[in-house]
């Protein structure tokens, strides 16, 4: 009967080893969703599991149970992630090539990806992976309830460090790890062997770190729901490789002379205004780069606080049979591609292979657009946050910053200033035709553009309106791509060299970034039927009154940012999270110090013999020291019984009592005689009357008496020759 | 007939002396636990306080033989000891013993003779014997010495040396006595109440088995160590040129068995060492130059290293 009680603890405790080690692993949910992790980290349990219950009936396999288990967890694994690499579900080298890639580089795949990410093997491997070491560890340290937690603490730290959780999913995971916890404390050998003492403690710990965790996590939630949580993904992106290209936006003039060269077709579900292939927002005086900022393209990308506008969702597919670069066409705000892995930087929208594709490409994509009136983004400001539109101008020429000044006069930044610099440009400016088109877009040809020539391709049109918008404090970036094409008779758009062009995009508070086309007077207006953001834009931009009559908008008071003083932000101090931890802090002291005593003199309570009488006695002591009786360490119970005859007769006889119990104990030399304990308790519970009758005040002070719960330090002697070193001179 | 205990021994004596001693209980409860300890003891006060009184008394109350010395400058070394006759009849010499062969010796203002005639109860005070023209005299057991002195006369006085010092048990203040005290002590005199008045209360069989008795008390390992590290933290103290030797140490803990014994214990406790810790290491004590013209005491120094040294809460064996 034993044993089989035995055997059913084994099992129980196994199984809470596992549970812990699962709640970690599926905390991974806000980076791959949670039914894509819910097959491998079963499978991976079920394996463990196994190997503990052949332990139990063979027990000669006991001893190599670790690795039984650790076997059939990677066959698990191999099984729900890796079965393209099985031959007919035998591992191969690919699958051993696989696992290994799965524990060296998956985790670090993850991290570059954007989240959700796609539940590819080579990514989500890791997890069941990890899963499987903790549960293995966890079974071989059942013995130890607290290290057979461990690691999958360590496991849960892990999952945090990726996307710490908050809000309700906090608590709920909190609570089903402390469940699980609890459980395999409650089962461990530590409750068999009688170590109530060490489980208390351990509970003691746990209980008020998990409901402070739990009331700390809704408490931050609800004052700060904004603030993104810490993830080691923050400073992660994608190395690319080393092969340079030619920049898109140089290609502009060579791309006009073969204006008939297909580049790539597509099927939309609705007009398409614009194809992005890059964004350029550094610019050095010569040169614009783009930005370095790619991840993998995960399943998904959620919208971002970022545009506060109502969103249409649109797809296309895109065929483009020769690429000349990484580049692939894409929109503003792409949330998910098909067909292909790409890499995206989600700050520009642009999508890039890891490299130039061999062959052509298919994909589909899917895009939000942000849907606004003309007239509506004219009463818009500039989204001053937007720093990387600001970067990289550094000193322009006076006269350049002359001509920016001419063209808004002394307005305040915001769309309708740049709304009036695109029409500034337009209408003085005429767009290059023909063979011999200008190139560049470095500071020498925008001047020539400018000052001189006032012709040029969009690449000018483009830079030029950039550099005049920074000057001025609006956020701008350069986009190069393809004018969208009306269909074929079959549907299908074909996009041609001569539909290349180079906008600048501005940043707008709530709407993200808008495309302009200050060279819309010399092509025509091609999409202004279309109705999207860059028809929006133009709309705003003819709904302009003449310059004399414009005034600025009314808006919120904003940051100015310039580019010569790099846009600083003003540094805000979290009042409410400091206002949270003080409460917390305060709730902390309130509530733990009294739970504290109380979980102490229980646990003095349960000692014995001799053992008992000095708890008794060193519990009466910080009873009083509590109530204020000054007391050192070098205080017999009589000195006590003493110190404390203010509080009444009663309690100085019955520290008298205790005196006596504790010298027969203690010093006669013989053994304690079990009668001594309650008899000793029983003087503690007249302390505690005789304090009782103190006023309520004195009795809630000496409650959250914090410093009765230290150990009683030893005083130093005044004149002590250890410590005259220390004494003033 | 049984024997009395420690205990009863105690309240005897106590019991006596109190009939003339009057308003002094802890003062008369240390003597006599100086006396069960068998340790010698100086009664130090001002004069007019009881200190011959209390000697009396203690000697008076127990059944051996008692003398009194009356410390003067002129007294020699051998009338102390006792010295060497030549008897002509016989034609050799004969020991005539001195006033320290009793069972209690009453010296009377030992700080008025001379370093040489105290240095004479050295021998005598820590082994029980005489020698004298290298014969050794043992005296009779048990042997206690109690000296009185007046500290604050300096006029034709020495000062005990540190070596005699530290031979005594317990140095006592008596202290002066309150208001009812002093009137019991006067109705008392006019009553004719003496120290002559009293009889023996204890025989010497009994009191030498009490002494056994209090030697066997129990003395936890752990008592043991507070004593010394007691006395450790008066050797480290900066007030202190010396603090508490071994001997001093060993005083502690014997004082302790026997002021348990007047507790009605058999054995020790922290509260014991606490008790007899003042007039067992406070005459041992010797302060620097600074700490003497800082006004510091004694006194003072070892109640403050009492409430800086942890008491003991676990004994050796945990139980």
């Amino acid at each position: 009967m034993e044993r089989g009680d035995g055997a059913v603890k084994e099992r129980l405790s196994a199984l809470f080893v596992l549970l812990a080690a699962a709640v970690p692993g599926l905390l991974f949910a806000p980076v791959f969703g949670l039914w894509p992790l819910v097959l491998p980290i079963g499978a991976v349990l079920v394996g463990v599991y196994v190997a503990v219950e052949l332990g139990l009936r063979v027990p000669a396999l006991v001893s190599w149970r670790p690795l039984v288990g650790l076997v059939l967890g990677l066959l698990a694994v191999t099984w729900t992630e890796l079965g393209a690499t099985t031959a007919a579900g035998i591992p191969t080298g690919s699958t051993f090539r696989a696992l290994a890639d799965g524990v060296t580089r998956s985790w670090q795949l993850t991290l570059q990806s954007t989240w959700p990410a796609r539940p590819d093997a080579q990514l989500i491997l890791f997890i069941p992976l990890a899963v499987l070491v903790a549960a293995v560890l966890g079974v071989e340290l059942r013995r130890w309830a607290l290290a057979a937690l461990a690691p999958s603490v360590v496991l849960l730290g892990l999952s945090q460090a990726y996307l710490a959780m908050s809000g309700r999913d906090a608590v709920l995971a909190a609570l089903g790890f402390a469940l699980v916890a609890g459980g395999l404390l409650a089962v461990s050998r530590e409750a068999r062997e009688h170590q109530a003492t060490r489980r208390v403690g351990a509970l003691t710990l746990i209980a008020p770190t998990v409901v402070l965790a739990v009331a700390g996590a809704l408490v931050v939630t609800w004052a700060d729901p904004v603030t993104p949580a810490i993830s080691l993904r923050q400073n992660q992106s994608v190395p690319l490789p080393q092969a340079r290209y030619t920049n898109p936006l140089d290609e502009i003039a060579e791309r006009k002379l073969k204006p008939a060269a297909p580049v790539f077709t597509y099927r939309s579900d609705a007009p398409v205004e614009l194809w992005r292939i890059t964004v350029l927002d550094r610019f050095d005086g010569a040169t614009w780069l783009p930005s370095q900022n790619y991840r993998w393209m995960g399943a998904t990308i959620a919208p971002t606080g970022a545009v506060t506008v109502p969103v249409k969702e649109f797809s296309a597919t895109v065929q483009y049979p020769h690429p000349d670069g990484p580049w692939l066409p894409s929109q503003l705000l792409p949330y998910a591609v098909s067909g292909v892995a790409p890499l995206i930087d989600e700050e520009t929208g642009v999508l890039q292979l890891n490299g130039k594709p061999a062959g052509p490409v298919d994909y589909k994509l899917s895009w939000r657009e942000p849907v606004i009136s003309g007239p509506e983004l004219n009463k818009r400001g500039i989204d001053a946050h937007a720093e990387s539109g600001l970067g990289g101008v550094g000193a322009i020429p006076p006269t350049l910053s002359d001509i920016a000044e001419k063209a808004v006069g002394n307005r305040r930044a915001s769309f309708q200033t740049a709304s009036e610099l695109s029409r500034f440009l337009s209408k003085n400016y005429r767009l290059a035709t023909g063979k011999n088109l200008p190139t560049g877009a470095g500071l020498p040809q925008l001047q020539a553009f400018l000052e001189q020539s006032h012709i040029g391709t969009s690449q000018q049109f483009a830079a030029a309106y950039v550099v005049l918008a920074r000057s001025l404090g609006i956020p701008a970036r350069i986009a190069v791509g393809y004018h969208g094409v009306p269909p074929g008779p079959d549907g299908i758009s074909v996009v041609h060299n001569d539909d290349v062009f180079a906008w600048p995009e501005v940043a707008v508070e709530g709407v993200g970034w808008v495309p302009l086309d200050p060279t819309e007077s010399a092509k025509g207006a091609t999409s202004k039927s279309s109705g999207g953001l860059a028809a929006a834009a133009a709309a705003a931009r003819d709904s302009l009154p003449p310059p004399d009559q414009l005034e600025d908008p009314e808006l919120p008071p904003t940051p100015q940012a310039s580019a010569a003083q790099g846009g600083r932000r003003s540094i805000e101090v979290p009042w409410v999270v400091v206002a949270v931890v003080l409460v917390a802090l305060i709730l902390l002291v309130l509530f733990s110090v009294p739970l504290l005593k109380v979980v102490r003199g229980r646990r003095r309570r349960r000692l014995t013999g001799a053992r008992g009488v000095v708890a008794a006695w060193t519990e009466a002591r910080d009873l009083l020291r509590a109530h204020g009786v000054p007391v050192t360490s070098g205080m017999t119970v009589r000195e006590l019984a003493e110190a404390a005859r203010p509080f009444g007769d009663s309690l100085h006889a019955a520290l008298l009592r205790l005196a006596e119990l504790v010298d027969a104990v203690l010093w006669s030399g013989g053994a304690a005689p079990p009668e001594a304990v309650p008899a000793a308790w029983a003087s503690v519970k007249q302390v505690r009357k005789g304090l009782a009758g103190r006023g309520a005040r004195h009795r809630v002070r000496a409650a959250l008496h914090l410093d009765s719960l230290r150990p009683l330090g030893l005083p130093t002697i005044v004149g002590s020759r250890a410590s005259a070193g220390r004494l003033p001179a | 007939m049984s024997k009395p205990s420690p205990y009863e021994v105690y309240e005897r004596i106590s019991n006596n002396v109190q009939t003339v001693v009057r308003g002094k209980p802890q003062v008369v409860r240390l003597a006599v636990a100086a006396l069960l300890a068998e340790g010698h003891v100086l009664v130090e006060d001002v004069p007019g306080l009881g200190k011959t009184t209390l000697a009396r008394c203690l000697a008076r109350s127990i059944g051996g033989t008692w003398s009194r010395i009356q410390f003067t400058p002129d007294l020699l070394p051998g009338d102390i000891t006792g010295v060497q006759v030549y008897h002509q009849k016989v034609e050799r010499f004969e020991f005539h013993s001195g006033g320290v062969f009793a069972n209690v010796v009453l010296a009377d203002e030992i700080n008025r003779g001379t370093p040489k005639t105290q240095s004479a109860l050295l021998e005598v005070m820590s082994e029980r014997t005489v020698t004298v023209d290298s014969v050794r005299h043992e005296v009779p057991r048990p042997f206690l010495v109690i000296a009185t002195q007046n500290p604050i006369e300096m006029e034709g006085t020495y000062r005990l040396p540190e070596a005699q010092l530290d031979r005594f048990l317990m140095r006592l203040q008596v202290g002066y006595p309150d208001l009812d005290a002093e009137i019991m002590i006067i109705m008392s005199d006019c009553a004719g109440v003496s120290p002559d008045e009293l009889n023996p209360v204890v025989s010497l069989a009994d009191l030498q088995q009490a002494v056994a008795q209090v030697r066997a008390a129990h003395v936890d390992r752990v008592i043991c160590q507070y004593a010394a590290r007691l006395a450790d933290a008066t050797r480290n103290h900066v007030d202190l040129r010396y603090g508490a030797s071994p001997r001093g140490s060993i005083a502690l803990v014997r004082a302790a068995q026997a002021i348990a014994a007047t507790h009605n214990r058999g054995f020790v406790t922290p509260d014991d060492i606490k008790e007899v810790a003042l007039p067992v290491l406070g005459h041992r004590l010797i302060l620097t130059s600074d700490a003497e013209l800082n006004q510091r005491s004694a006194t003072s120094i070892v109640e403050e290293v009492l409430a800086a040294t942890p008491a003991p809460t676990m004994s050796a064996t945990g139980g």
